[in-house]
């Protein structure tokens, strides 16, 4: 733009703002630190901070603003070019506990032990693909548009899928994971999660479990995949790095290995998921899913009913702590979506539809939610006036997984965004 | 250029990695040795971006507050040119909400301060 700028960041946020000024090509950018956090402090709390000094520099901080757009610059920050950052040698050479360490030391594990990933396994790992070793796969950002994006081939891919503990056989679900460029370790102070329902065939052929305790670590398949996607999005793009590159105030622990959803298409009432989607019954597909986190949903409104429990009443009541700005994700054991049908919501859409209707909300706790924006044309309407929390009934999606030996629901406050074909990368 | 090479990569731990890898080499040197492969992907170059040439004074310029819309930049914001009003009457202010995501540019945005400011303070954070 050509005009000075002073940008002035929390604290929190120093690793972050000083790398990342660096990596968009102003390794020197004047940043100005003020203690954090800024939100919840009163008037007089914030221009106490303006007052008091740097908690990076130690000197006083609006004098340092002031500085850093009328101080002149020196050449260091006037260059201009081009540099290549260095991300380690191509490979690495040592006993395999010395190698163990060198990848934990090094931010390239999810900080449990992994499988060497050696030349013999990758090339095992390749086999699985007939795409080539270096053709680009995606590209992928621990946040877009706030981090460069990295680009990863096939091989970049294997060498991860090894570290996970995969077989060749899980190799194409892993390249069409990275094949999004979706990081599961997105960079937002909310430690936000991943979801992936798996459709099609390919359950089957890596003996996936859509069972008991399908989501649970009870099954190879389901948690490498998953751990596999956690290793990518470290080492795929940078992320990961907790102050610098992962900003999420608590973590979560569902980044481990993500929430991994192999749909229990056989004992669905319902078309599988990827149908709905338009993609054919024998496609092996993934669909992504993003957002808050998952909850349990054993207990709620209307579960005592009998002789059938009101399923779609405690299916909106466990929705009350959501924010809209993601949607609801119902994951059902086959029992409930058989429940449902029985008390007469047939399909998908039927358990929406009243859903969206009987889901509500008051302007008032819209208005007070962080991440809920009220309706464009309530401003003047009263705070009483109830409303539908969500205003589509797309915002509620059903996967049906689980082995029946109970009528349970979970939830989780996650959008759908996209699927993609498995079999593209076989 | 005055600033490791690592600390561009946005990969610090790799700066430290030579040290790590010594602690352990007190192993048997009859050890086997394997040698496995990188797994990171590949960072693109970075592209030096020279820094607008500074003002000598801020007397009588325009300087525009900009929020990027994380929770209480309004209020940090307006404490700023309450700042600016007790300390430097001679500079204007000028506050303004950037459109879209907090990564997202703003074109007209930087229009507006192109034609009319001097100078830009953007708070960042929470």
């Amino acid at each position: 733009m050509g005009i000075p700028a002073a940008p002035m960041v929390t604290i929190a946020f120093k690793d972050l703002a000083k790398t990342n000024a660096a990596k968009r090509g102003m390794p020197l950018q004047r940043i100005s630190f003020t203690p954090h956090p800024v939100w919840g402090k009163t008037d007089a709390e914030m221009y106490a901070y303006l007052e008091g000094n740097d908690p990076v520099s130690g000197k006083p901080l609006m004098k340092e603003v002031v500085d850093s757009l009328t101080r002149p610059l020196i050449a260091e920050e006037s260059k201009t070019g081009t540099v290549t950052p260095p991300t380690g040698a191509p490979t690495f050479t040592d006993t395999a506990d010395n190698l163990q360490q060198y990848f934990l030391d090094n931010g390239m594990t999810d900080f449990m032990p992994i499988i060497l990933p050696t030349q013999e396994k990758v090339d095992a790992m390749l086999k699985a693909t007939s795409h080539k070793p270096d053709e680009v796969v995606g590209k992928m950002t621990p946040a877009r548009g706030a981090f460069p994006e990295w680009s990863y081939t096939v091989q970049h891919v294997a060498v991860n899928a090894v570290m996970a503990g995969a077989t060749p056989d899980y190799f194409p679900t892993l390249l069409a994971i990275a094949s999004t460029g979706i990081s599961a370790l997105f960079s937002s102070t909310n430690s936000l999660v991943s979801a992936a329902v798996i459709n099609g065939p390919i359950r089957d052929t890596l003996q996936m479990n859509y069972g008991i305790g399908a989501m649970g670590p009870f099954n190879q398949a389901n948690a490498v995949i998953g751990r596999a996607w956690t290793l990518m999005s470290k080492n795929l793009d940078g992320g990961g790095v907790a102050g610098e590159t992962y900003m999420g105030s608590q973590g979560n622990i569902i980044n481990y290995n993500n929430l991994i959803i192999p749909e229990n298409e056989k004992d669905s009432p319902w078309p599988p998921f990827h149908v709905q989607k338009g993609f054919k019954p024998e496609e092996n597909v993934l669909s992504f899913f993003f957002g808050f986190s998952i909850a349990q949903g054993q207990g709620g409104k209307g579960l005592g009913m009998k002789p059938i429990p009101h399923f779609h009443e405690a299916m909106s009541a466990n929705c009350a702590p959501f924010a809209t700005l993601y949607g609801a994700l119902f994951i059902l054991d086959p029992l409930v979506a058989h429940g449902l049908g029985d008390l007469g919501y047939k399909t998908k859409d039927d358990v929406a539809n009243w859903l969206q209707k009987n889901t509500t909300v008051t302007l008032k706790d819209v208005r007070t939610m962080l991440f809920s924006a009220p309706p464009r044309d309530s401003a003047n309407l009263p705070d009483d006036t109830v409303i539908p929390k969500w205003p589509r009934p797309e915002s509620f999606v059903f996967v049906v997984c689980g082995g029946q030996t109970n009528p349970y629901h979970q939830i989780a406050n996650m959008s759908y965004r996209l699927s993609v074909s498995i079999d593209k990368w076989t | 250029m005055g600033m490791s090479p690592v600390a561009l990569a946005g990969v610090p731990a790799l700066a430290d990695q030579a040290k790590k890898a010594k602690a352990k080499q007190g192993a048997s040197s009859a050890e086997p040795k394997l040698t496995v492969l990188n797994p990171r992907g590949l960072p693109p170059p970075i592209t030096l971006i020279p820094m607008a040439p500074r003002l000598s004074t801020l007397d009588g310029k325009t300087v525009y507050l900009v929020s990027d819309g994380f929770p209480s930049a309004d209020a940090f914001l307006n404490q700023v040119s309450i700042w600016f009003k007790k300390n430097m009457p001679n500079v204007t202010t000028v506050y303004r909400l950037k459109a879209g995501g907090f990564a997202d540019d703003d074109p007209k945005l930087n229009a507006e301060i192109k034609e009319k400011g001097q100078a830009v303070i953007m708070a960042i954070g929470h």
